[in-house]
């Protein structure tokens, strides 16, 4: 790659890789959004060191049931095992390296390779070699380690599955910190205490590095210009957009999670269902009933007060109030982006009502993401132009401040989420890898 | 494949039909009628496209020919209402995902009559269509389209649009534009 003479510092060799170089404070490099190299760096530290969302329990709710999905670079199959265990497998074939899954998902006790006919249990391990006299003893040797690879650590929150590819590290809930009061936020919308992600996925593909498109959905700055033809045109905004209005807050939850927290305007407002279209508790009477009876009168009303979470997730997960977006990284400047309803299992007037919801705001056609995904190719676009060579992250710098829930600032248009995202990824990319 | 809606949600159309044989063509003003809903599509004319849906109207991407839309998420699932609302935000030339419109013509072939109900005055129409857009680059969406149209007195009416892509199980580029 050249340099040009009024000088972007060239893209680090992996050799040499000095992350302060592109990650500051409140900055970050453009060759964060467009380098291969730093691409491939993500893949190696973030998608193989720590932990990573891969599916969801209600989506793999019977034994036998699969899914294909991918951790960083690595086609896996997530799959409730026959003994009951839900495991990570590398989708590949030990033989000869054939992808053995390639369905979206399934229900099946074992994974048959077509090429040749190796058998995997849904547990992993290999468990039919056809032909088998045409092996010797050098086979013999090695054919207990021929199982389908499994990643060696998953673990699951509130129905939530993340997985590690690496065997050493800290826990989920360690990991999770912060943001685990963000996924019980959720759930505390279910009388059940459980949410239900299997009415399928939105799959939107966006021509923009993944960080933007994760980046973008906790920034409280873009919607009043980015999404200005839908309050325009259809109805305004749920509470003002002008900070100094609103009790709506940024807050960086540490680890890379970060949220815009509307709870405090809504308890101000103390009004149900602002979240959800101001519905009056009257049009869905069976699932205001469940949820009192389930909760008591007051933590309902609460919980119907302040809503679900608007929550980033490190690093692939947005917890999208009423939705569950996902990323997976395809290529410095192209990511999938994965949307579904959250469904509460029982209250199927609801539901309904929340995935035509979904349709409306999400995905590839809706009124909301189609326009953040035209604002991230244009901003991946604009990157080719290599002057200046910085991002700029800092506003709000001066007015975050620190308690017990994180880093917060009281203006929801602040870049803390960013900078939060930034300090998790100059950690997690700038450690010393082994490639 | 085939795939009848459930019977107690008449507005949804037939999606495919394991036809018994050849099926006839649409009478000459039910084809100008559809080619012309696809002209006010192609040339990012909101309000005239909008005014082709009758009150009772159901504008839908599905996700799987086969999906339950009460049970499964679309791509595109739009009432009336919505619709009107799609066009209004369309119609703001602030919605950045058509701004500017997509350059686009589509073609209509293989026209058969899925369904003609003489008593509620409509004809079904499965037609398979190819969308050319342009958008700083050219893309073609392709599928099988079915309308559902009905004859009122004030002229031909749209009931129904089902757009099955052949990319349905994507992962899809936006659709902003009128599909």
């Amino acid at each position: 790659m050249t340099t040009l003479d009024h000088g972007p510092a060239s893209v680090p060799t992996p050799e040499a890789f000095d992350v302060s170089a592109i990650v500051k404070n409140h900055r970050v490099h453009g060759s964060v959004y467009t380098s291969p190299e730093i691409f491939n760096r993500e893949m190696e530290t973030i998608f193989r060191t720590g932990w990573v969302y891969v599916a969801h329990e209600s989506e793999i709710a019977e034994e036998g049931d699969y899914l294909t999905r991918r951790i960083g670079r690595d086609p896996v199959v997530v799959v409730h095992g026959r003994d009951g265990v839900i495991r990570v497998l590398e989708n590949r074939c030990s033989h000869r390296a054939n992808r053995l899954c390639n369905a979206e998902s399934g229900n099946a006790t074992s994974f048959r390779c077509p090429y040749h006919g190796w058998t995997f249990s849904n547990d992993g391990s290999l468990t039919a070699v056809p032909m088998r006299d045409g092996y010797g003893e050098e086979f013999a040797k090695v054919r207990a380690n021929l199982g389908m690879s499994e990643a060696p650590r998953v673990d699951s929150y509130g129905g939530f599955i993340f997985a590690s590819l690496a065997p050493e590290g800290i826990s989920l809930k360690e990991h999770l910190g912060g943001a685990m009061g963000a996924i019980d936020r959720v759930l505390d919308l279910s009388p059940t205490g459980k949410i239900d992600l299997s009415r399928g996925w939105m799959k939107h593909l966006h021509h923009a590095n993944w960080k933007m498109v994760v980046e973008n959905n906790v920034d409280g700055y873009h919607a009043l210009f980015t999404h200005a033809s839908v309050y325009d045109a259809i109805r305004p905004a749920k509470v003002s957009h002008v900070p100094s209005k609103v009790e709506v807050v940024v807050r960086d939850l540490g680890s890379g999670h970060s949220e815009i927290d509307y709870s405090a305007e809504y308890r101000k407002l103390d009004e149900e269902f602002v979240w959800y279209g101001r519905i009056p508790r009257t049009k869905l009477p069976e699932y205001v009933e469940a949820l009192e009876t389930a909760h008591g009168p007051e933590k309902a009303h609460d919980a119907l007060v302040i809503g679900p979470s608007h929550t980033l997730i490190w690093p692939n997960l947005f917890l999208a109030e009423m939705n569950v977006m996902y990323v997976e990284p395809m290529a410095t400047d192209e990511t999938v982006a994965y949307t579904a309803a959250v469904i509460i299992p029982g209250q199927d007037k609801l539901n309904e009502r929340t995935m035509r919801r979904s349709e409306g705001a999400m995905g590839p056609a809706g009124f909301l993401i189609a326009d953040d995904g035209e604002i991230g190719m244009r901003n991946q676009a604009g990157l080719a132009a290599r002057d200046p060579e910085w991002l700029e992250l800092s506003r709000g710098l001066e007015t975050d401040f620190e308690d017990e829930t994180g880093i917060v600032n009281s203006d929801k248009s602040a870049e803390t989420p960013q900078r939060g995202f930034y300090r998790q990824w100059a950690s997690v990319v700038g450690q010393e890898t082994s490639a | 494949m085939t795939m009848i809606a459930a019977q107690d949600q008449p507005a949804i159309p037939l999606n495919m039909v394991a036809a018994p044989g050849p099926l006839p063509a649409p009478d000459a003003d039910v084809a100008a009628f559809l080619y012309y809903e696809a002209r006010l599509a192609d040339e990012a004319r909101y309000s005239e496209w909008e005014q082709l849906w009758e009150e009772d109207a159901l504008y839908w991407v599905p996700m799987r020919p086969e999906d339950d839309p009460r049970k499964k998420l679309s791509y595109i699932y739009d009432n009336r209402n919505r619709i009107k609302s799609r066009v209004a935000q369309l119609n703001t030339g602030n919605r950045h995902s058509q701004t500017p419109p997509s350059v686009m013509r589509r073609m209509l072939s293989s026209m058969e009559v899925l369904d003609t109900d003489e008593a509620a005055g409509t004809v079904t129409v499965a037609s398979n269509f190819a969308l050319f857009e342009y958008r700083y680059d050219q893309r073609v969406w392709a599928g099988r389209v079915i309308h559902q149209v009905r004859r009122t007195p004030e002229g031909l009416r749209l009931v129904s649009k089902t757009v099955h892509l052949i990319s349905a199980g994507g992962p899809v580029n936006t659709l902003a534009f009128l599909i």
